[in-house]
C-alpha cells in the first residue's frame, strides 16, 4: 500500500529537506540563458512548408467570390486552404454552449475584423506573404454587432448565420436570500462598471507545425501547445478524426498566460496540412495576428452592481450584473471565465446572500479565449470599489469595513455561498501584517500632507483570493452534457535506472512556472539523491498519462500529489526489495534519507540506488509480485470534488490563497498620467515550495495587474475595427510603469493539497488592478470625480479631470 | 533584378560568407540561414527587444534590420555570450541567480542589452539601468528580478 501523502514537508521521508521549501537553482535557466532551448518556432522539420494566413478586413461580411488562382500559381505556392476546404473536412470549432461558434475560417461571410479567409502554405514565409497579396476576394460588407448591451436587449443585426439572437449565455444564480438582504439593508450602495478587454500577450505567439500523413492517417502536431487534452477534443470534434491518430508534441513555451491552447488555429493548420498530404506545414503567428486575431481578448464586461450593507457596516448581500462581449463566437472554454467568479463571489469576505446574472454577448470583434485568472480580477475590482464607495457612505474606516467582513481564521474550512470550500486563510492576520509591512498611519499623513499641497495622491488596501486548480466542474453549469465530471487529473511516471539515477515523465513543457525544477526538488528529498540526479521529460500526448497541465493556479497542488503518489508506490517497491535483500519483514522496511532500513536495527540498511539496481538485475530474487522495473506511475486528482447543481451550488477548487495588497499612486492633474508610489503585498499560499519562484510569479502576476490597470486595452471604433494592433498602441507595461514592489509571505498551509501548498500561479493579477484602481479613485476624491471604466488610461482619467464630474 | 546579394559578416568570432535575400530581416537570416536560434521574435516591429543583438558592439534591433544591412559587420548574439565549454557568462549567471528569468523568451534581448550596458558604463546606476532595460518587455518578471540580476552582474564585472 502506498503510504498517505505528505501534508507538511516535514513529513517527507527526510531528516530534513535539503530543496523542498528552500530557493533551489532552477533546471530550465542554462538552456533558456544560453538561446540554446528548443521553442516551437525554433523547429525545422526536411520538407517543412510554411503558412500564411489572409485576414478579413471587415468586422462583418458577406464573402461573395475568392479567386486564389493567382496565388497558386506563384512559385514556391504548394497550396491555398479556403472556405470550400474548410466546409468539407471539418465541423465548426467546438465551444461551450454547444452551437454558438463557425468554423476554424470564415466559411460564407467573416465575424470579425482579422477572422481568417485563406491560408497559403509556401516554401518559405516571405513567398506565403506575397501569394496572400494575391488572393482576390470580393467582400459585401454587412451592418456589424458592436454594443453588446444592446444586442443583449435583443437587437439585430446577429452574428451567425442561422441564429435569431446574440445571446449564447444568459443565466441567473442566487444564494441566499438576496432579496430580504436587501429589504433589511441600511444602506445600499450601486454602480456601473465598464472593463475593456486585454489578453495575455506571452513574448512568444503562438507556433503550430502540422503533418497529416495520409498513408496512415496520423496527424503530428509540434509548437507551442499547452495542455492537450483541451486541444485534443477540439480536434475530434471538429476534424473527426479517431484521438489515437492524433500527437501532440509540445515545445518548451515562451509564456502562455492562457494564450497557448488556441484550438480554432490548430484545426486549420491541420486542415491545411490534409491539403498538403502529408507535408509538414508551420505557422508563426505574428503579432499583429496575436493582437487582432487569436482567440485571446478576455473580460469586455459592463457591470451593474449594488451591495447591501448594515449601518456598521456589515455587507447582508451582493447583487451582481454582467454582460459580456465574447465577441464573434463563444468559443471552447470562454464561458468559463463568467463562471469563474463563482467559486469566490464574496472574495475574502462573507456575503451571505448574493446574485451573479451573466450573459455572454456575440458581437464583431475577436472571439474571447482564456486569459490568466479566468475571469475574476473585474470581479474583485468592482467589489473592493462598492466596498470603498460604501465605507465613504457610512463614514467608516476602509480598514475596519474590510476588517469586519473578513472571513474569520476560525471559520475554515468556510463554505461559501455558492458551496465552494475556502480551505484555510488568516485573512486579519495578513492585513496587519500589510499595514504594519507598509507604514499606514504614516502613509496616510503623507497622503494628507500631499492633498494639502494640491497633490492628487491615493490609497487603497483590498483584498482577493487565488482559487488553486479549478477545473471541469465549473463548465457544467454551460454544458452539462458533457462536462459531467470532477476530474482534474495530473499524471507522472517516475523511474529510477540501474545508475540510481531518476527520470521523471511530465505531460507538460516548461513554460516559465519552474514546475520542471520542483519535480526534481521533490523526488531529490524523496528518495535521498541530488537534484542533478533527477531528469524531467516532456512526453507527448500519446504518451503522457492523463494530466492537466499548468492551468487555473494547480501545478503545486496537483503535480506534488502526484510525484508524491508515484514516490510513495516506488518506495513500495524499493521497500519489498529491501526485505529480501536485508532479510527481513518488508512491514520492517523504512526509507529514510535515501537509506531503506530495518526498523530498530542500527547498521541494516541500503542505499536507494542499490536496492533499485537489485531491481533490474536480479529479477530471479524479487519478491513475488514485485516486477523488475522500479518505476511507478500515478494519478492524483482532487479529493471531494462535486458536480455543481442546478443552483450552481458546488465545489470548485482545492486551495483558496489569500492576498492584501496596499497601493499608494499620484495621479498628475494636467496629463491624466498616474504613478505607482508605494505597493506593498502579503500573500498566503501555504507552503513554498520553491521562494523565489513564487516571489517571481507574485511580481510578474503585479505588473500584469498593472498593465490591465492602467494601460492595457483593445479598442475598437464604433464600426467595429479594431484600432489596437500594434505595440505602439496597444500599451505592455515595461520597467518604468511597474513598482518595485514589497511581497511579505503569510503561511497557512493548505490542509488539503499535498506538501500544504496552494496555487500560486495566476497570482498577483487577481488583486493589483483592484488595489491600483481603488486607489487612482481614492487620489481623485477631492475633486469629486470616481472613474467607472477601466483601464484607467491617462486620457480617461484627463477627460474625467476635465469634465469635473463622474467618468 | 537580382533578389539576393552577396554577404560577408563575422557572426560571435566566426566568418561567414554567402548570400543573403536582399528583403530578408537579419534576425530571419540569423534564425534560418545561420541556425543561429538563441535570437527569439516577440514583435517584429522594434517595440518588445527580444531580437536584440550587437552589432560592432551596440545593440540593434535584429527585426527592424535587414540581413543585408549587416553587409562588414560584427554581429554577437547570446550563443557568442556563454563559453564553448557550457561555461556562463557572469551576467548570465546573475540571471540565474536572481531569478531573472522565467519562460526565458525575453531572455536573450534583456542579456544583449545588459552586456552592452555594463561594457560601456560599469557603475551603471539603478537609474541608468532602468533606461536600459525599458525598451524591453517581459511578461513573466515583473521586471524587479531582472533588475537585481544586473545589479548583481555589475557588481560582479566591476570585481566586487
Amino acid at each position: 500500500m502506498a503510504s498517505p501523502e505528505p501534508k507538511l514537508p516535514s513529513e517527507l521521508p527526510v531528516t530534513q529537506p535539503r530543496y523542498v521549501g528552500k530557493d533551489t537553482p532552477r533546471v530550465e535557466d542554462p538552456l533558456l540563458l544560453t538561446g540554446r532551448v528548443e521553442y516551437g518556432g525554433d523547429i525545422r522539420i526536411p520538407g517543412m512548408l510554411h503558412a500564411a494566413i489572409l485576414r478579413s478586413p471587415h468586422p462583418h461580411a458577406r464573402i461573395k467570390r475568392i479567386d486564389t488562382s493567382r496565388a497558386e500559381k506563384l512559385a514556391g505556392v504548394a497550396a491555398v486552404l479556403t472556405g470550400e476546404d474548410v466546409k468539407k473536412w471539418s465541423r465548426p470549432v467546438f465551444g461551450v454552449p454547444e452551437g454558438w461558434t463557425g468554423y476554424a475560417l470564415a466559411v460564407e461571410k467573416s465575424h470579425w475584423a482579422g477572422e481568417p479567409v485563406a491560408v497559403v502554405a509556401a516554401s518559405d514565409r516571405y513567398i506565403a506573404e506575397d501569394a496572400l497579396e494575391l488572393i482576390e476576394v470580393d467582400y459585401e460588407p454587412l451592418e456589424p454587432v458592436v454594443d453588446a448591451v444592446r444586442a443583449a436587449a435583443g437587437a439585430g443585426p446577429f452574428v451567425l448565420e442561422g441564429k435569431e439572437s446574440n445571446l449564447a449565455f444568459d443565466r441567473k444564480f442566487v444564494f441566499g436570500d438576496v432579496e430580504g438582504a436587501f429589504a433589511q439593508a441600511d444602506r445600499v450602495v450601486r454602480e456601473k462598471f465598464r472593463w475593456y478587454r486585454s489578453s495575455g500577450n506571452s513574448i512568444e505567439t503562438c507556433v503550430c507545425i502540422a503533418e497529416w500523413n495520409p498513408v496512415n492517417n496520423m496527424l503530428t502536431l509540434r509548437g507551442s501547445h499547452r495542455s492537450p487534452h483541451l486541444i485534443l477534443p477540439a480536434l475530434v470534434i471538429s476534424l473527426g478524426i479517431p484521438s489515437t491518430q492524433v500527437r501532440i508534441i509540445q515545445s518548451p513555451l515562451g509564456g502562455s498566460f492562457g494564450v497557448k491552447t488556441f484550438a480554432r488555429y490548430v484545426i486549420l493548420l491541420s486542415l491545411m496540412a490534409k491539403k498538403l498530404g502529408g507535408r509538414p506545414v508551420k505557422w508563426v503567428e505574428d503579432r499583429i495576428e496575436h493582437l487582432i486575431g487569436s482567440s485571446t481578448h478576455a473580460w469586455d464586461r459592463h457591470y451593474d452592481c449594488e451591495l447591501a450593507l448594515k449601518k456598521d457596516g456589515t455587507i447582508v448581500g451582493l447583487k451582481v450584473k454582467l454582460i459580456d462581449d465574447l465577441g464573434a463566437f463563444a468559443e471552447w472554454l470562454a464561458i468559463g471565465m463568467l463562471l469563474k467568479p463563482l467559486l469566490a463571489l464574496g472574495s475574502c469576505y462573507h456575503i451571505p446572500n448574493v446574485e451573479y446574472v451573466c450573459k455572454g454577448i456575440l458581437t464583431n470583434k475577436t472571439p474571447q479565449g482564456p486569459l490568466r485568472a479566468f475571469g475574476l480580477p473585474p470581479h474583485y475590482w468592482v467589489l473592493e470599489q462598492l466596498i470603498d464607495m460604501a465605507a465613504k457612505e457610512l463614514g467608516l474606516d476602509r480598514i475596519e469595513i474590510r476588517r469586519r467582513n473578513f472571513i474569520k481564521k476560525e471559520s475554515f474550512p468556510y463554505v461559501s455561498p455558492s458551496g465552494n470550500i475556502y480551505d484555510s486563510g488568516n485573512y486579519e492576520g495578513s492585513l496587519d501584517l500589510l499595514l504594519e509591512k507598509a507604514g499606514y498611519p504614516k502613509l496616510l499623513r503623507e497622503q494628507e500632507e500631499a492633498r494639502s499641497k494640491g497633490r492628487l495622491v491615493g490609497l487603497s488596501v483590498v483584498s482577493s483570493i487565488e482559487p488553486g486548480l479549478t477545473g471541469p466542474p465549473m463548465l457544467a453549469l454551460a454544458s452539462p452534457k458533457i462536462f459531467t465530471r470532477t476530474a482534474s487529473p495530473e499524471g507522472v511516471l517516475v523511474r529510477m535506472d540501474a545508475f540510481g539515477k531518476m527520470i521523471a515523465e511530465v505531460g507538460f513543457p516548461p513554460g516559465g512556472q519552474s514546475q520542471h525544477s520542483f519535480v526534481r526538488q521533490i523526488l531529490a528529498d524523496y528518495f535521498g539523491v541530488t537534484v542533478e540526479d533527477v531528469q524531467v521529460i516532456t512526453v507527448d500526448s500519446l504518451t503522457m498519462q492523463p494530466g492537466t497541465g499548468p492551468i487555473s493556479s494547480s501545478m503545486a497542488i496537483a503535480l506534488s500529489g502526484a510525484i508524491l503518489g508515484a514516490a510513495a508506490r516506488l518506495a513500495d517497491k524499493l521497500k519489498r526489495t529491501a526485505g529480501v535483500m536485508l532479510e527481513a519483514s518488508p512491514d520492517d522496511v523504512e526509507l529514510m534519507d535515501g537509506q531503506l532500513r530495518v526498523r530498530g536495527v542500527p547498521g541494516k540498511a541500503l542505499p536507494v540506488p542499490r536496492v533499485a539496481g537489485f531491481m533490474l538485475m536480479r529479477p530471479d530474487l524479487l519478491p513475488e509480485g514485485v516486477d523488475g522495473n522500479p518505476e511507478a506511475t500515478y494519478v492524483w486528482n482532487p479529493p471531494d470534488r462535486t458536480i455543481p447543481d442546478e443552483r450552481g451550488f458546488g465545489r470548485y477548487s482545492v486551495t483558496a490563497a489569500g492576498a492584501q495588497h496596499l497601493c499608494m499612486v499620484e495621479v498628475d492633474r494636467d496629463t491624466g498620467l498616474v504613478k505607482i508610489l508605494k505597493y506593498v503585498m502579503v500573500d498566503d499560499c501555504g507552503i513554498r515550495l520553491n521562494p523565489s519562484v513564487v516571489r517571481g510569479m507574485l511580481m510578474g502576476g503585479l505588473a500584469h495587474g498593472v498593465g490591465a490597470a492602467l494601460l492595457e486595452e483593445y479598442v475598437y471604433d464604433d464600426k467595429g475595427q479594431i484600432l489596437t494592433s500594434t505595440y505602439m498602441d496597444y500599451l505592455m507595461p515595461t520597467i518604468m510603469e511597474v513598482p518595485a514592489a514589497e511581497e511579505h509571505e503569510m503561511c497557512t498551509p493548505s490542509p488539503i493539497a499535498p506538501l500544504g501548498v496552494k496555487g500560486v500561479g495566476e497570482a498577483a493579477l487577481h488583486t493589483t488592478p483592484a488595489a491600483v484602481l481603488c486607489a487612482v479613485n481614492d487620489a481623485l476624491q477631492p475633486l469629486g470625480i470616481r472613474i467607472t471604466e477601466a483601464p484607467f488610461s491617462p486620457l480617461r482619467i484627463w477627460k474625467a479631470i476635465q469634465g469635473g464630474q463622474t467618468a | 533584378m537580382a533578389t539576393t546579394r552577396a554577404i560577408k559578416l563575422r557572426v560571435n568570432g566566426a566568418d561567414y560568407e554567402g548570400t543573403a535575400e536582399a528583403r530578408k530581416t537579419l534576425v530571419d537570416f540569423l534564425r534560418e540561414d545561420l541556425g543561429l536560434c538563441g535570437t527569439n521574435i516577440g514583435c517584429e516591429h522594434g517595440v518588445c527587444g527580444a531580437c536584440t543583438i550587437l552589432m560592432n558592439g551596440e545593440t540593434v534591433r535584429s527585426c527592424l534590420m535587414l540581413a543585408v544591412q549587416a553587409e562588414g559587420a560584427e554581429l554577437m548574439t547570446v550563443e557568442g555570450l556563454a563559453k564553448a565549454t557550457g561555461e556562463l557568462h557572469p551576467i548570465q549567471e546573475a540571471y540565474r541567480e536572481k531569478h531573472g528569468l522565467q519562460c526565458g523568451f525575453c531572455t536573450p534581448g534583456f542579456l544583449m542589452t545588459t552586456y552592452e550596458l555594463l561594457q560601456k558604463n560599469p557603475d551603471a546606476t539603478v537609474d541608468e539601468m532602468k533606461e536600459w532595460l525599458s525598451g524591453h518587455l517581459c511578461r513573466c518578471t515583473g521586471y524587479q528580478d531582472i533588475l537585481e540580476s544586473v545589479k548583481l552582474a555589475a557588481s560582479r564585472l566591476r570585481g566586487e
